[in-house]
């Protein structure tokens, strides 16, 4: 058996995290790309359609779905929640966690006058996008040595890192601050219903990191991209 | 496109199908009322529905609502009724939802209904429930059954989530409003684990107490019955202790009191409210007597296994238990001038597998001895109409916020995960 048909071969087991060789095309697990009558393709999407009939498809992840309701954001928390591989129990607390702020915002609407009740959000995914969105940091701070001492400097964050720090300061929140009692998806969905408000502990270290990249703009310069 | 406009389509949309499968429902009447048209001007059309339906249901007072129904119907309300009588409702208004009075939740139900409804209850700020046929044939059952022969047991059954428990709220309801004495055991369940204080019977040597739980059902009862509670009277003394004792006479209202300050002995208090009661609602209408309705939720824990161990650690058989030895005698038809409405559950059951839900798995050979003969009643998860009712009352209570639950492919998703099951249905919704 050479080197080169090993590569060839479908690995039995661990197939997703091993290196994939690049023969295997992406999956694509949306509907309305399979609807779409042949008129309406472009030369590359037919292109693609005749080599996905002979070349092999890396196996997807279990959390994709061609559901309409399926979020990519929503998906990113639960697994950031996630404990020693309880994805159920994790997704479990984020339907909780909906269910709550629904409860609360549809109850305050039923109770409210009829000129408050276009103000009310009762969304729980708006209102989750948006205290997600509140409480990313603009700027942050990266270690960087010069001179044998390690400073604080001032950067710019990718969109990425961004959404990631706001994920984990809302999740770490929830878990270190609550009283013992309180359960996690009750204390989240106060913290959420806080930040879509600009108020909270979570806004709070947002506005504290930003305070100390305000205060150490001398060493901007430090960096060097 | 603004999102009140995309609503409104949809609405419309969803009120078409609707009415659509309401109108295959209602053709001979359709026919009935195009003759009608043909023949006699409006005003005259007008009286003769009415006459119609006086003769017809016997229901005076809804005339009225018979004239405004025509244009409620046409605005938003294709699944709500007006009706909120359960006695005046009838095939016209399934899959519909009638709204139950504030004054009624309290009174009427204030144990009886599952806590997932309750929590609905408050979070849209009024109590819906949906006219289903297992309840419009039990309560036309109700109406038809001579109340001079011994109690006829009626048995609702069905599949996990589908709709047994609300359909028996449903005719609790009906037999408040039309007077009843209602004894709704809410959870038998609960009386046979989870025990925390058992004292043994001072009255019989080998049974047990159970004094939490009995005192809780005297509060609740207490809270349903106000009215009947000072008019009936005891037909025997009953000691308690050597000081205590309720004399002859004396009216129900003080036994339950009793029951419910003294918890020792509140067991015993529940056995003789519940044989004073199967002794007197024998009695017809005119000597002041009343009819007797018992609901049991749960019925087949009466006759399985309990969780509940005595001191030396040995099982306590159910027959050992005040409260559920109490409730098997109610149970049985050697008394006239009511009925029992039962409910199977699998979901607090003990020792029964998940997938059993007809009345032969649940009740076993000796439940199903003493239920024998009873009117089997099936609950069945939503029907296509049932389903599209649901979907409009969640949509009007702003309660499906997800923007995709609106679309069609959406819903298609949701029958599809729900399988229009109820309470999957309720749950996959709370999220969405």
């Amino acid at each position: 058996v050479s080197a080169s048909s090993i590569g060839r071969l479908v690995m039995l087991f661990l197939v997703r995290w091993s290196r994939y060789n690049p023969y295997y095309l992406e999956p694509e697990p949306r509907k309305e790309l399979y609807n779409m009558p042949e008129t309406e393709l472009t030369t590359e999407q037919k292109e693609e359609r005749e080599l996905k009939a002979v070349r092999p498809i890396k196996a997807t992840t279990n959390s994709t779905t061609s559901s309409v309701f399926n979020d990519p954001v929503l998906s990113k928390f639960v697994n950031m929640m996630m404990r020693d591989g309880e994805k159920i129990l994790a997704r479990g607390i984020l339907t909780q966690t909906l269910e709550s702020l629904k409860r609360k915002q549809v109850e305050k609407y039923h109770k409210a006058p009829q000129g408050k009740k276009a103000e009310i959000e009762c969304n729980p995914y708006a209102i989750f996008h948006q205290a997600l969105e509140n409480c990313m940091p603009v700027i942050g701070l990266a270690s960087i040595q010069k001179g044998g001492k390690f400073y604080q400097v001032p950067v710019p964050l990718t969109d990425n890192r961004r959404r990631f720090l706001a994920m984990k300061w809302m999740i770490t929140e929830c878990r270190d601050n609550k009283n013992r009692r309180t359960l996690m998806y009750e204390k989240l969905s106060q913290e959420l219903l806080a930040a879509y408000s600009k108020e909270g502990n979570v806004i709070k270290r947002k506005h504290e990191l930003h305070k100390m990249a305000e205060s150490n703009r001398a060493y901007a310069h430090y960096r060097w991209w | 496109m603004a999102p009140t406009a995309v609503s409104n389509k949809l609405k419309a949309t969803h009120r078409k199908q609707f009415q659509e499968l309401q109108e295959a429902g209602e053709k001979g009447e359709r026919e009935r009322t195009m003759t009608l048209h043909r023949l006699f001007p409006l005003r005259l059309r007008q009286t003769i529905a009415q006459v119609r339906l006086l003769h017809g249901s016997g229901c005076g007072h809804q005339l009225e609502e018979v004239a405004m129904e025509p244009e409620l119907r046409k605005e938003t309300s294709v699944f709500r009724t007006q009706v909120n009588d359960p006695a005046c409702q009838s095939e016209r208004h399934l899959g519909q939802y009638y709204t139950l009075p504030t004054s009624h939740l309290h009174t009427i139900f204030p144990h009886g209904l599952p806590a997932r409804y309750q929590q609905q209850v408050k979070t849209f700020n009024e109590g819906c429930v949906m006219v289903r046929q297992p309840a419009l044939e039990l309560i036309s059952y109700l109406k038809a059954a001579d109340y001079s022969k011994p109690a006829v047991r009626y048995l609702l059954y069905g599949l996990k989530g589908s709709g047994k428990t609300m359909s028996l709220c449903h005719t609790i309801h009906y037999c408040s409003t039309q007077g009843w004495l209602v004894l709704h055991i809410p959870d038998a369940h609960l009386w046979v684990k989870n025990c925390k204080e058992l004292l043994p019977s001072s009255y019989h040597t080998s049974r047990f107490d159970q004094p939490i739980e009995a005192s809780n059902w005297l509060r609740n009862f207490r809270t349903t019955n106000e009215r009947f509670l000072s008019k009936i009277k005891l037909r025997q003394r009953y000691t308690w202790t050597k000081r205590e004792s309720t004399e002859k006479g004396s009216p129900l209202g003080e036994l339950v009191d009793m029951g419910v300050s003294r918890v020792k002995s509140s067991s015993d208090v529940v056995g003789a409210v519940l044989k004073e009661l199967r002794l007197q609602a024998a009695e017809t209408e005119e000597s002041e007597g009343f009819r007797l309705a018992v609901a049991i939720d749960g019925v087949n824990s009466l006759w399985g296994r309990t969780t509940i161990k005595k001191e030396d650690k040995s099982p306590v058989a159910p027959e050992e238990l005040t409260l559920i030895h109490n409730l098997r005698k109610m149970i049985d038809n050697n008394w006239c001038g009511g009925a029992v409405i039962a409910t199977l559950s699998q979901t607090g059951s003990l020792y029964s597998p998940s997938s059993a839900y007809l009345p032969k798995e649940l009740l076993g050979e000796e439940g199903f001895d003493s239920m024998d003969p009873f009117i089997p009643v099936p609950v069945s998860n939503y029907s296509e109409k049932e389903f599209e009712s649901c979907y409009l009352y969640y949509l009007d209570r702003h309660w499906l916020q997800h923007p995709h639950s609106k679309t069609d492919e959406g819903k298609k998703e949701i029958i599809f995960l729900s399988n229009r099951n109820p309470s999957v249905l309720e749950r996959l919704c709370a999220f969405l």
